[in-house]
């Protein structure tokens, strides 16, 4: 290790001011930083003592991702080998991991080589530093895609969102949009074809070689829309994620494991995870008294448990930069995620999946949520003060 | 009933005048810098969207199309107007905008100064003479239907307008590069915005 940190300083004047690569010093500073915890100490304005920085931060969220991303690598050979019927006796755990694995990693590697190359490009051009930002951007973007996806669509996708969804702000902390989710509603809007129906979210139902007859590769949320309830799986399938769907959103499980990890640490805001719940509940128990088919009919509870809810509202919905930074803000945004999006899945025929609509929606308004929550407590200090004058 | 809610909702966030259609841009472009009189030209829209549709409906049904004259004398069933449905329908707007004008003027200087020039330009904002030809043009079939589309599309403006003020009020002090800043920067904001209402696309009730 001391070599390394030798090393390190050995070629640190290179990238100095004045230094043979002084242009390259955001990108050297990104790499020191990531090896060594920096010895800079703030010298003007507020001073904050924390053991947590961004970079912490960030690598905490990406441990509470890796329970998804496993079970994921999983599911997706697991389904894989029920869709070609080679599911046997014989098949191990670790064999349908593995075939899981060479179908995801290549996504994980295109999303991460194309963010981070242009987030250095931007710091370099810039001037500023490296963020740590796209660390976790780069692992939801894979966990979000279903696992058939052309690798030249993620980079596009992954492209688009950093450039247009974060970099022309100023970068990360900047953005109004989550940027894996504007990756994804990117592809969902560009190319359907990859990104909807029963055919994508199983590796090898689209070439269509070698499949059992009868597999359909439905998720629940297209059975239910398409009224065919008594088909979906069972609930304790949907709670493990035995179920087709994006790489790292079938197991409710996992992502609870995750939630977990957020939560314990205090990185994500239990206030939004807490009413997205309950909006969810709430739009489902109204729509369980109105319905008028099968699937408004649902139990709400159910609707937690489908599709990327789960994932929607513990790692996109609490984005610290793109939510709302106040704390009745975040209970009404919350609040309206889960609304919104169990209202945009039962209503609205064309998109089964209401989550990512539901907070990119939000996102959008959670600025304007903000403001009003600090008029009104403008307005509330301003009349005790009144009245303490009078 | 449900028909005028269905109306109502869908004006407001699937056919939305800014992320549908792209129209009524200047204004919302140019007044979006503060929240505050981002609502006050918002409710001015939707006010005067609010009574111009109406307005235009009767005069369009009652004046303008193919037979509307027939109430008159049986004679005129063939007299066709609507190739004059442009200059009614702005002379009505441009009479409602005189009328808000006044009232904000006298009831609010400050935000009538804030809002300048694009008070008066209300009048040849292209979502409200939009508004007055989306009715012709869709075929409302009752005042009441043609009042709630007139509202509904306000209301999406406004939501509109006062969405991307927040978001302008917050983006402020964000390191933008310096090509993009001012306008640039509110066009990609509002392209993303368009994303983010897609999702009510395709939405039945």
């Amino acid at each position: 290790m001391s070599r390394l940190r030798k090393f390190v300083d050995d070629i640190k004047p290179h990238f100095e001011k004045g230094g043979k690569f002084e242009k390259l010093h955001s990108t050297f500073e990104a790499f020191e930083t990531f090896l060594f915890v920096p010895d800079q100490v703030t010298t003007q304005g507020s001073h904050i003592r924390d053991a947590i920085d961004m970079k912490r931060t960030m690598s905490l969220v990406v441990i509470a991702l890796i329970p998804t991303l496993l079970f994921g690598m999983w599911n997706v050979g697991y389904q894989h080998y029920l869709a070609t019927g080679q599911m046997g006796a014989g098949v191990t755990t670790l064999q349908l991991f593995w075939e899981g694995f060479k179908l995801v990693f290549p996504i994980i590697v295109v999303s991460y080589v194309t963010g981070l190359a242009i987030e250095f490009a931007f710091a370099q051009i810039r001037g500023h530093e490296v963020n740590e930002g796209f660390l976790v951007s780069g692992m939801l973007i894979p966990l979000v895609l279903p696992v058939d996806v052309p690798l030249w669509m993620v980079a596009v996708a992954t492209a688009f969102a950093v450039i247009i969804g974060k970099e022309v702000f100023g970068g990360t902390g900047m953005n109004i949009l989550n940027p894996a989710l504007l990756a994804r509603a990117f592809l969902f809007f560009a190319y359907p074809a990859y990104m909807s129906g029963n055919q994508v979210w199983t590796h090898g139902l689209m070439s269509g070689q070698g499949i059992v007859d009868g597999f359909s590769g439905a998720t629940p949320l297209s059975l239910a829309a398409e009224g065919q309830v008594e088909q979906m799986p069972e609930a304790s399938e949907m709670f493990f994620g035995l179920i087709p769907g994006s790489i790292g959103e079938t197991s409710t499980l996992a992502v609870l494991v995750g939630a977990f990890i957020l939560l314990f640490t205090g990185v994500g805001s239990w206030r939004i995870m807490l009413s997205t719940v309950i909006g969810a509940l709430f739009m489902g128990g109204l729509l369980n008294l109105f319905a008028v088919n099968e699937f408004m009919a649902i139990p709400a509870w159910k609707h937690l448990i489908m599709g990327g809810f789960a994932f929607g509202a513990v790692f996109m919905a609490t984005d610290p930069v793109s939510a709302s930074q106040t704390r009745k803000g975040k209970y009404i945004y919350g609040f309206l995620i889960g609304l919104l999006a169990i209202l945009i899945r039962v209503v609205n025929p064309a998109y089964p999946e209401g989550v990512m609509l539901a907070i990119l929606l939000m996102n959008v308004f959670a600025p304007l949520i903000d403001h009003y929550v600090v008029e009104s407590n403008i307005k509330k200090r301003q009349k005790r003060a009144s009245l303490q004058a009078a | 009933m449900e028909n005028l809610v269905d109306i109502f909702v869908k004006s407001i966030f699937v056919d939305n005048m800014i992320f549908a259609y792209f129209l009524g841009m200047c204004s919302y472009l140019a007044v979006s810098k503060t929240v505050k009189t981002s609502t006050g030209l918002g409710l001015a829209v939707v006010f005067v969207l609010g009574i111009t549709v109406p307005i235009n409906y009767l005069i369009h049904n009652y004046i303008l199309k193919e037979g509307a004259l027939t109430w008159i004398s049986p004679a005129y069933a063939d007299v066709d107007l609507t190739f004059l449905s442009f200059i009614l329908f702005i002379a009505v707007i441009a009479s409602m905008v005189q009328l808000v004008e006044m009232v904000i003027e006298k009831f609010s200087p400050t935000l009538y100064s804030n809002l300048g020039i694009f008070l008066p330009l209300i009048a040849v904002n292209c979502s409200i003479l939009g508004g007055s030809l989306f009715m012709q043009e869709r075929a409302y079939n009752s005042l009441a239907e043609a009042t709630v589309f007139g509202l509904g599309s306000g209301v999406g403006w406004f939501l509109a307008i006062i969405g991307i003020a927040a978001i302008r009020e917050k983006i402020r002090y964000s390191n933008v590069p310096a090509p993009l800043r001012g306008l640039g920067i509110t066009f990609i904001i509002t392209g993303l915005m368009g994303i983010a209402f897609m999702g009510f696309m395709g939405i039945k009730f």
